[in-house]
């Protein structure tokens, strides 16, 4: 063992770590596709923020006697069938849908990470029971999966973010199970535990730390994937409850009424491949920045 | 010689296709395929099911007593169906039906007999096996004389007794010894002895009927009638427009009726003896046990604007809690009009100043779901909020009469005469989780002495006027808003031939007998 004293190899350690921060941050900006992907998703969270002052119109109001019009100077993206604003709706839209799949993800993390690091920690009986619950529920699609909850507890946006983060879980713990498994034989670890510290504190205050960039940049991936089971399920009429909007259900409705205006389904359709586009190449750039290997491949 | 030969193979091959396909279709098989707007089947049981769709098909399996002429809900046009004849008592108290000899069941039942007879009227009669049992509860008894012969007997005089034994609702024949040998399973496996027999249920996909070679109005012209289950109304449209159905309905706006008329090779007709669309106020439960409050949601009700919404080509603003075409039908009633300040008054009357909030559950068939969410945008500036919750169309129907939603959006088409309606609807007898349960959604209690007297009133005038208050009775308690009128729309194929004019239906859609072709 080294003769250098435990608080300056932490201060060595910070050093190393801000140096490959400022790697990645360099690879990522380098890299044109992953810009275009945090662009638009911050475009799109900020269109989302910012609705009430982007469209003045109210999303819920419903004009009659304007409905089903194409795009005009008043309605900008159209109307749909109760004559309600399509470019409202799909801003107020992005909320209801970014809220849905930030929160799924936040609550799947959460738990999965968790599970997965004590998975990953103990090993031995624990991690194989654990991780065969987790396989199993991973080999249901996770369509399936959401429809089943959501049909069972009623379609509201607390249920359907919690059936969606039941479907991301697995995902979740499988991603911190890897690193920690080989973290834990890392000398800092060893060296932690030779000093006595708890295996709390080795998990959260020396594991957890070093998984977090491989958990945020799969996050950014699954926020892609999350969007689009929330539009599946609002399709298929699991959505949040009328009059508020969703992109899934604005498609759903505008089905019903695509051979008088196409543009019903073709907006908000838009939308959701935009968003999904923007998060998978955001994550991509991530990870390509974050992996050393992928780095030095560029 | 090398082209003449394979010309021959060719020709030889094309035969023995053709040859194949007959033997499998019989030469040139018929199949008519009509598109219902429904997810699945619910019950082909014609005693229990309530779902139009449902409806649909049990018309071509089943026979009445009686039946409407094809194409029409008149009353005054009622003929013989599975009786040939019928006289009643000079009192009107006892009738007797006289059976069509040798009507036989499908797949092998045996005849009709007066003991399928009195025993289908009974099960149509019992609050456990029917769904409109209070319809019957003027039966004292029903016997067989003989096996010919049938006789009703009632406790009061039933003016519109035919339509207790026409080819509707309770009215449907089933077979005793069928129902007997399947138990629960007749709802999917019925035996009738309509022009067409039930073949095959694909969950979720068709019900298929094919002709009953035996039906006694001679053998039908068309070999199958394939039922498919589309809700979307833009997939069966598609459907239709390419040729993969041949029957439709349609939406209920215009927009649709204006749209589907342009299409080639396409008919749309909307029948006579439209639907009548309500709000139901659940005066049971909080804040709608105020009158103020049910008033007020009267008030904050917009008809002009739905009308506007889904077309005059067919609808019109209701006039009271009946349609317009029933016998006993009067615009005599004290409706409440469109007024917003006088809603927003009436609830702070109440005591609700900033407003209320009522729990709806409503079905996710976009006809209905249209509707509930314009009256949801209505009722807002009201300071109504309706908490509306979507479900699928079997659920709906099963939770609505479980009492779980304050305000039920519902429309329904019953026999044309004023008793049908107001006793399924607004007499206390009807009010769901009651033994005789039917559609009472309101919790309505007003006027029973006036439905109850006018079923039985054998002056037409003084029954007229029973009708009447009732009607005013109903509608000042607000026990429901009546919206609007719906007439059904329908769009088929020109070479299909229903063979009659379709210019009503009692069941909401077409009927599919033995004179049915379809054009080559």
């Amino acid at each position: 063992m080294s003769a250098i004293p435990l608080h300056r190899r932490a201060r060595r350690r910070r050093i190393v770590l801000g140096r490959a921060l400022a790697a990645t941050r360099q690879a990522f900006l380098g890299n044109k596709t992953a810009l275009l992907g945090l662009v638009l998703t911050l475009a799109i969270v900020m269109a989302a923020i910012g609705a009430p002052w982007l469209s003045w119109i109210d999303p819920i109001d419903q004009d009659i006697m304007s409905r089903l019009k194409p795009p005009s100077a008043a309605h900008l993206l159209g109307t749909d069938q109760f004559g309600r604003d399509i470019f409202a709706r799909l801003l107020h839209g992005a909320r209801i849908t970014l809220l849905i799949a930030l929160s799924a993800n936040l609550i799947a993390m959460a738990i999965g990470s968790l599970i997965g690091l004590i998975a990953g920690y103990y090993g031995g009986r624990l991690d194989i029971v654990l991780m065969q619950f987790m396989d199993a529920l991973l080999a249901l699609p996770s369509l399936i999966l959401g429809l089943l909850l959501v049909a069972v507890l009623g379609p509201n946006a607390a249920n359907i973010s919690a059936a969606i983060a039941l479907t991301l879980v697995p995902a979740y713990a499988r991603v911190a199970r890897t690193p920690t498994i080989a973290i834990k034989e890392r000398e800092f670890v060893a060296s932690g535990r030779a000093l006595g510290y708890s295996d709390l504190r080795l998990m959260f205050r020396h594991i957890l730390p070093n998984i977090v960039p491989e958990i945020l940049v799969v996050a950014s991936l699954w926020m892609a994937s999350a969007v689009r089971v929330e539009a599946s399920l609002a399709f298929i009429g699991l959505g949040v409850r009328p009059p508020a909007a969703t992109w899934g259900g604005m498609i759903r409705d505008g089905f019903e009424n695509i051979l008088d205006g196409p543009y019903l389904v073709i907006f908000p359709g838009f939308a959701i491949l935009v968003l999904v586009l923007a998060l998978n190449l955001l994550g991509d750039g991530l990870r390509d920045a974050i992996d050393p290997r992928l780095r030095e491949e560029r | 010689m090398i082209v003449r030969a394979r010309n021959g193979l060719v020709c030889l091959l094309v035969g023995a296709t053709l040859g194949l396909l007959g033997s499998i279709g019989g030469a040139g098989a018929v199949d008519l395929r009509f598109g219902i707007d429904n997810p699945d089947l619910g019950k082909l049981d014609p005693h229990a099911t309530v779902v139009s769709g449902d409806r649909y098909i049990i018309q071509s399996v089943f026979n009445g007593l009686v039946r409407f002429k094809p194409g029409s809900g008149d009353v005054r046009q009622i003929e013989p169906d599975l009786a040939e004849r019928w006289e009643s008592s000079a009192d009107g108290k006892q009738w007797t039906f006289h059976l069509r000899p040798g009507v036989k069941w499908h797949h092998g039942y045996g005849e009709v007999t007066a003991e399928d007879v009195v025993f289908s009227l009974q099960r149509a009669a019992n609050k456990d096996t029917s769904s409109f049992a209070s319809d019957y509860s003027e039966f004292d008894k029903v016997e067989a004389i003989d096996p010919l012969t049938v006789r009703i007997t009632l406790k009061e005089v039933v003016p519109s007794l035919l339509g207790l034994v026409v080819n509707s609702l309770g009215g449907n024949i089933v077979s005793k010894k069928a129902v007997q040998a399947l138990g629960p399973n007749y709802a999917q496996k019925p035996i009738g002895t309509g022009p067409f027999m039930f073949q095959e249920y694909k969950p979720q996909h068709s019900v298929t009927l094919v002709a009953n070679p035996e039906y006694f109005r001679g053998k039908p012209q068309i070999d199958r009638v394939i039922f498919r289950y589309i809700q979307s109304q833009g997939s069966r449209d598609l459907a239709l427009q390419s040729g993969e159905l041949d029957i439709t309905g349609g939406a209920l706006g215009q927009d649709w009726i204006e749209r589907t008329r342009k299409m080639p090779g396409i008919k749309v007709e909307t029948p006579g003896l439209p639907e009548i669309w309500w709000l139901f106020l659940d005066q049971t439960t909080k804040p709608l046990d105020d009158l103020r409050v049910r008033q007020a949601v009267a008030h904050a009700v917009n008809r002009a604007a739905l009308i506007a919404f889904r077309g005059e080509a067919s609808h019109r603003a209701a006039r009271s809690v009946i349609p317009a075409s029933h016998a006993g039908f009067t615009a005599d009633v004290p409706l409440l009009g469109h007024d917003i300040a006088k809603a927003k008054a009436l609830l702070t009357a109440a005591g609700y100043p900033n407003g209320v909030t009522l729990k709806v559950i409503n079905t996710n068939r976009p006809s209905l779901r249209e509707v509930i969410e314009v009256l949801q945008s209505q009722l807002r500036q009201a300071g109504i909020t309706l908490d509306i919750e979507l479900v699928d169309h079997a659920t709906y129907h099963a939770r609505i009469r479980k009492n779980q939603s304050q305000a039920v959006l519902y429309g329904a088409n019953r026999f044309p005469v004023a008793d049908s309606t107001l006793t399924q609807f607004f007499h206390s007898r009807s009010i769901p989780g009651t033994p005789t349960a039917v559609t009472n959604f309101g919790h309505c209690k007003v006027a029973d002495t006036e439905i109850d007297a006018a079923r039985v009133a054998t002056d037409p005038k003084r029954q007229d006027d029973l009708w009447k208050v009732a009607q005013q009775k109903v509608v000042a308690d607000v026990c429901a808003v009546p919206l609007m009128e719906v007439l059904y729309t329908w769009a088929r194929r020109e070479k299909v031939d229903y063979g009659y004019e379709f210019k009503d239906t009692p069941s909401g859609g077409p009927l599919i007998t033995e004179a049915t072709r379809i054009a080559p």
